[in-house]
């Protein structure tokens, strides 16, 4: 499955993805030396995106949210590409000084076309996201 | 977006790598908001201290600097950990010392001006009603729309730095005149405001925020000569609880001379909300974390102090001794302090026990050593001081009023609102 999506940094990602359908906030809500969202009542609280492709729909919370990503980039734990449904300043600026390959405004719903565990190429050169889907018994 | 011809060189790289990075980060952004093009911005303020950088953040600003960048555009800088010239008295750790002597080092080289003061409109950067700014603070970013009537968006700080750098900002959000009207009418005419001293106005920002969220509120019926503390006190705390990057205050700002103006039209018919005095009580015991009552730390500067602020708890504490087991710290610019003491108050402060600090703020820096020294308990007079340093740092807090705060610092305990 191919579809289209307006690139918000350049670069090609593929990986793993992890699904939210809840906004995330870098500051307070991801752990820099782990990659684990710690929210407390976050969908994702306790699982890791570190080297995943993260799919959310927006960001949220402190605009110091891009100098926690950083930190977590350089630590190893960052996610590898972003999908968002629709960008937002602080996701859009992490993104770009870390060579993220970021997308939004995808053609279709990324929160209802991608799963947990879906194999997931971004091409932000293109303008494309690329799906194969994950065997339901795969999925975690 | 639309770059002219000197914002396309700058992407193209021909104005150097800083330049380059730098408009690449705006052009992500206002592309984020469908920006349609950049425009000059006058000011600029940026926040980040080393709890917020990391050891990353610091590299990252390294780099920037590299190859001789320099910010365009006035840009001052936020409080520090610690005042360099008490370091040995404060006992700041040497690795602490050693990121903020690099941090200085590189805001040196990129040429910003080093305020290191969060009350940096009242030392030198001061915009004029109208000017586009970037002001990475989101304190000071509410006060420069809502009482100076300056327009900044809640910029973070590379978007703020690379404004900076390029000297331009995407135009979208509170630039723009169609996006500066009130969305919410918020009537304080129950409260008996005349009774209200700052502190009671952060307990209703508190309230409010929770209910604004990032909406623009507008306020009606508040005191007409509404003093600036109050008015600091109400913008400040409504961006802890909420995210609103305007607030209408109807007889203040500049832009709301009367309720239709805030509304650029017709204002609703009734008040979306009609605050009443429980709303402002109850907040109270929210933004207090503790429940021991032994003080190790009374704390104020969040935003720094003011003048006409030290000249008050200098006054409280004229003739009195602190707790020998309790430490007074008032924060402030490096200018009000000298300011203190060609007016003899660093002399009165000291001879209570208590010290004026320099180039920190109540709310974060500091708190990263004074937990290692065992501070564990803090009375603070700032609804904002109190959130961050309890979510942040960790520590136990009291809120209370100036007086309540300098209260327990002379009797070791709190005595105050809970």
């Amino acid at each position: 499955m191919k579809m289209k999506a307006k690139p918000v940094t350049a670069g090609i990602a593929e990986g793993e993805a992890i699904v939210s359908h809840m906004a995330i906030s870098f500051t307070g809500g991801m752990d820099p030396d782990t990659g684990i969202i710690r929210e407390s009542g976050h969908e994702l609280e306790g699982k890791s995106v570190a080297g995943k492709i993260l799919v959310f729909p927006t960001g949220k919370g402190s605009t110091t949210g891009s100098w926690q990503f950083y930190a977590a980039f350089k630590r190893g734990h960052a996610p590898k590409g972003i999908i968002n449904v629709k960008a937002e300043g602080i996701v859009a600026v992490s993104a770009i000084i870390t060579g993220t390959p970021m997308v939004h405004q995808m053609e279709n719903d990324p929160l209802e076309c991608i799963n947990n565990g879906d194999f997931v190429k971004i091409n932000a050169d293109e303008g494309y996201v690329e799906i194969k889907k994950s065997k339901p018994d795969e999925r975690r | 977006m639309k770059l002219n011809k000197e914002q396309q060189q700058m992407l193209e790289g021909k104005q150097g790598r800083g330049a380059r990075k730098a408009v690449e980060i705006l052009v992500a952004y206002g592309d984020c908001y469908n920006a349609e093009r950049m425009i000059p911005v006058t000011s600029v303020h940026i926040a980040g201290n080393y709890p917020v950088l990391m050891d990353e953040g610091i590299e990252w600003l390294e780099d920037l600097a590299q190859g001789g960048t320099k910010v365009s555009v006035y840009t001052t800088k936020n409080p520090e950990m610690f005042d360099f010239e008490d370091s040995e008295e404060l006992k700041v750790p040497e690795m602490y010392q050693e990121r903020q002597r690099r941090i200085d080092a590189v805001l040196r080289s990129l040429g910003v001006t080093l305020t290191y003061s969060c009350h940096h409109y009242l030392v030198g950067n001061v915009p004029r009603f109208g000017d586009h700014i970037a002001w990475a603070s989101s304190g000071s970013q509410v006060y420069a729309n809502s009482v100076i009537g300056a327009r900044s968006n809640r910029d973070g700080d590379h978007v703020a730095l690379a404004a900076a750098v390029t000297g331009v900002i995407p135009e979208w959000g509170l630039h723009l005149t169609e996006n500066r009207r009130g969305e919410l009418l918020v009537d304080v005419g129950q409260l008996d405001l005349q009774k209200y001293d700052p502190a009671d106005y952060k307990a209703l920002g508190w309230a409010m925020g929770k209910i604004v969220g990032t909406k623009i509120p507008v306020f009606v019926n508040l005191p007409a000569d509404l003093h600036v503390e109050c008015v600091k006190g109400l913008l400040y705390t409504l961006t802890v609880t909420g995210g609103t990057g305007l607030v209408h205050l109807v007889g203040i700002t500049p832009e709301a001379s009367t309720v239709e103006a805030a509304f650029g039209g017709k204002p609703p018919p009734l008040a979306d909300i009609a605050v009443l005095q429980e709303d402002v009580d109850k907040s109270y015991s929210e933004i207090s974390s503790s429940s021991e009552e032994k003080v190790d730390l009374v704390i104020f500067g969040c935003p720094q102090c003011s003048i006409q602020e030290v000249q008050e708890i200098a006054e409280l504490l004229d003739g009195k001794k602190l707790h020998p087991e309790t430490q007074l710290w008032i924060c402030t610019s490096r200018w009000v302090k000298t300011l203190c003491e060609r007016m003899g108050l660093l002399d009165k402060v000291r001879s209570s026990g208590a010290r004026i600090v320099a180039d920190v703020g109540a709310a974060d820096g500091p708190h990263l050593y004074l937990r290692e020294q065992g501070i564990r308990v803090i009375a603070i007079n700032s609804a904002r001081g109190s959130y961050y340093a309890h979510n942040l740092f960790g520590m136990e807090t009291w809120f209370g009023s100036t007086h309540a705060c300098v209260q327990a610092a002379i009797s070791g305990r709190w005595e105050g609102n809970r």
